[in-house]
């Protein structure tokens, strides 16, 4: 290697660096993950409001002492100080109409940095009832938080319509969301199957079949299948690491990105669902949406 | 090109940028750390050091100190659905019983589960702490002050299994009670962990 190439490569970095993380983009794929954000989010909600006072009332199976007990020292909740009934109902509201705020995207700059910091505080009152849906929908959150996601699809760009200032430019703070979304969507990916292949049963093909026996949790009983063909049960065991190490590595590549990313609308809530976690596929095709909805290059 | 890069705004773009790029790059160092470091599978003591110190601070309360480890299942029994059931001691007011998530389904249930595992199995707290907690937060609801607390696992049934033994099985029972104001948790020994009472001069078998 010449000086010239040595000199080049820190410049190509750079210049990839700055196209990847600075070239403005269209609000609206963002304000698309917006909504779908919130609207996993208030069916998470959903998921904690019958029980609410029976974990975190006054007399509830996890007081604050316990929760502090089972999460970091650095962990913080609004919940710890809501010491009656009425006053966690309040906290629980207030979350529910932020999480609605952001739906529609009313007062979307300030509700959708409120969104990640009620979540956090809930996740944190309740460690050990957080899973793996919730823990995506943070990450998801807080993109959001960084982008400019209610500039389209929302009340306030209608607002600003009605008043004549309408405008929705494409957007830096936009793109650094994006690109975070699609740097958590390939870290989960990645993450995901090395938890998997330290397991047997991703590897002799069995998977599926101990994923389809839970009789309480799974959505749809696949034992029959499974149990008639064992080359179908090897083959959707196979798949899913490998459709998650083609999805984390498929994802940056301009020329396979968007068809991954579509790919992986389809393929994430399948494996949500086989795996009696639907919200949690949601979550995870939404961190892909972005990519998705870009317009593939041309040859 | 380089009257642009003198204007004050260029150099104002140029220092914002700049500094967003420290920003990510402290924050995608932080990710691949926490990602590294929350690994069940083990991590250095200087990848977990360098994490707890520098980046779990600003990132726990995020909910942002994630490994994002989903395996699904390793096919082991603790991937197995668990419930709880929490019943009166007193065997007089066996019927009044708690068995959650019971009929309801879906992620509300989901979370019932996960509390059901996390005292069986344990986490990153003390199961006894949680499992004590739970009983507590029962006495109201079932008019009492002494209950047994027990998570029942549902076995994972083999490919070739002839028979179908899905009853779920007791992993983790407690009785919880309050006296004179104090909090009290008596485990229960599972059967198969009790030595065999063995008296002198008694022949064995």
């Amino acid at each position: 290697m010449n000086g010239l190439d040595a000199r080049a490569k820190p410049a190509n970095f750079a210049n990839r660096w700055l196209a990847f993380w600075f070239t403005p983009t269209d609000p609206r794929p963002l304000a698309v993950v917006r909504i779908l954000a919130a609207a996993i989010g208030l069916l998470l909600l959903w998921s904690y409001a019958a029980d609410m006072q029976t974990w975190f009332g006054p007399d509830g199976m996890i007081d604050p002492a316990t929760a502090a007990a089972w999460r970091s020292p650095f962990g913080f909740s609004i919940y710890d100080f809501a010491s009656s009934a009425a006053a966690v109902r309040l906290v629980f509201a207030v979350t529910v109409v932020v999480f609605l705020l952001l739906l529609v995207g009313w007062c979307t700059p300030v509700v959708s940095l409120a969104a990640p910091v009620l979540w956090a505080t809930l996740l944190h009152r309740g460690p050990m009832l957080a899973g793996a849906a919730d823990d995506c929908l943070a990450v998801l959150l807080w993109c959001l938080a960084i982008g400019r996601s209610g500039r389209g699809l929302s009340v306030d760009h209608l607002l600003a319509v009605r008043n004549g200032r309408a405008t929705s430019p494409p957007s830096v703070r936009c793109r650094i969301a994006e690109g975070l979304l699609q740097v958590h969507a390939a870290v989960i990916a990645a993450a995901a199957t090395v938890a998997q292949l330290k397991g047997d049963v991703w590897w002799n093909g069995t998977a599926a079949w101990w994923l389809a026996v839970r009789q309480d949790s799974r959505l749809v009983d696949l034992t029959g299948p499974f149990g008639a063909s064992e080359y179908l049960m090897n083959l959707v065991t196979h798949a899913i690491p490998l459709f998650e190490i083609l999805f984390a590595i498929g994802i940056w590549p301009a020329a396979t990105r968007t068809a991954v990313a579509r790919a992986g609308l389809v393929a994430w809530p399948l494996i949500g669902l086989l795996a009696g976690a639907p919200l949690w596929g949601l979550t995870l095709a939404t961190l892909g949406l972005p990519a998705a909805l870009r317009t593939p290059p041309t040859p | 090109m380089a009257a642009q890069r003198s204007s004050p705004s260029a150099v104002q773009t140029d220092a914002v940028r700049a500094a967003v790029t420290v920003a990510l790059g402290v924050y995608l160092v932080g990710l691949l750390l926490t990602v590294l470091g929350n690994s069940s599978s083990g991590s250095s003591a200087l990848v977990r050091t360098i994490k707890g110190r520098l980046f779990a601070p600003w990132l726990v309360p995020a909910w942002l100190d994630l490994g994002f480890e989903q395996h699904l299942t390793h096919g082991v029994p603790e991937d197995a659905d668990h419930a709880l059931e929490i019943r009166p001691t007193d065997p007089m007011r066996s019927e009044a019983v708690l068995r959650l998530p019971g009929a309801f389904g879906g992620e509300r249930a989901a979370r019932w589960r996960r509390l059901a595992r996390a005292i069986a199995i344990g986490g990153s707290g003390d199961p006894a702490v949680l499992a004590a907690a739970v009983g507590r937060g029962a006495f109201p609801v079932l008019g009492t002050q002494d209950v047994r607390v027990r998570v029942l696992r549902r076995p994972l049934p083999e490919r070739r299994a002839t028979a179908d033994d899905g009853d779920p099985r007791q992993v983790y029972a407690a009785r919880v009670r309050l006296v004179d104001g104090e909090l009290q948790l008596l485990p229960s020994e599972p059967r198969g962990e009790v030595a065999p009472l063995v008296r002198p001069g008694e022949a064995t078998p």
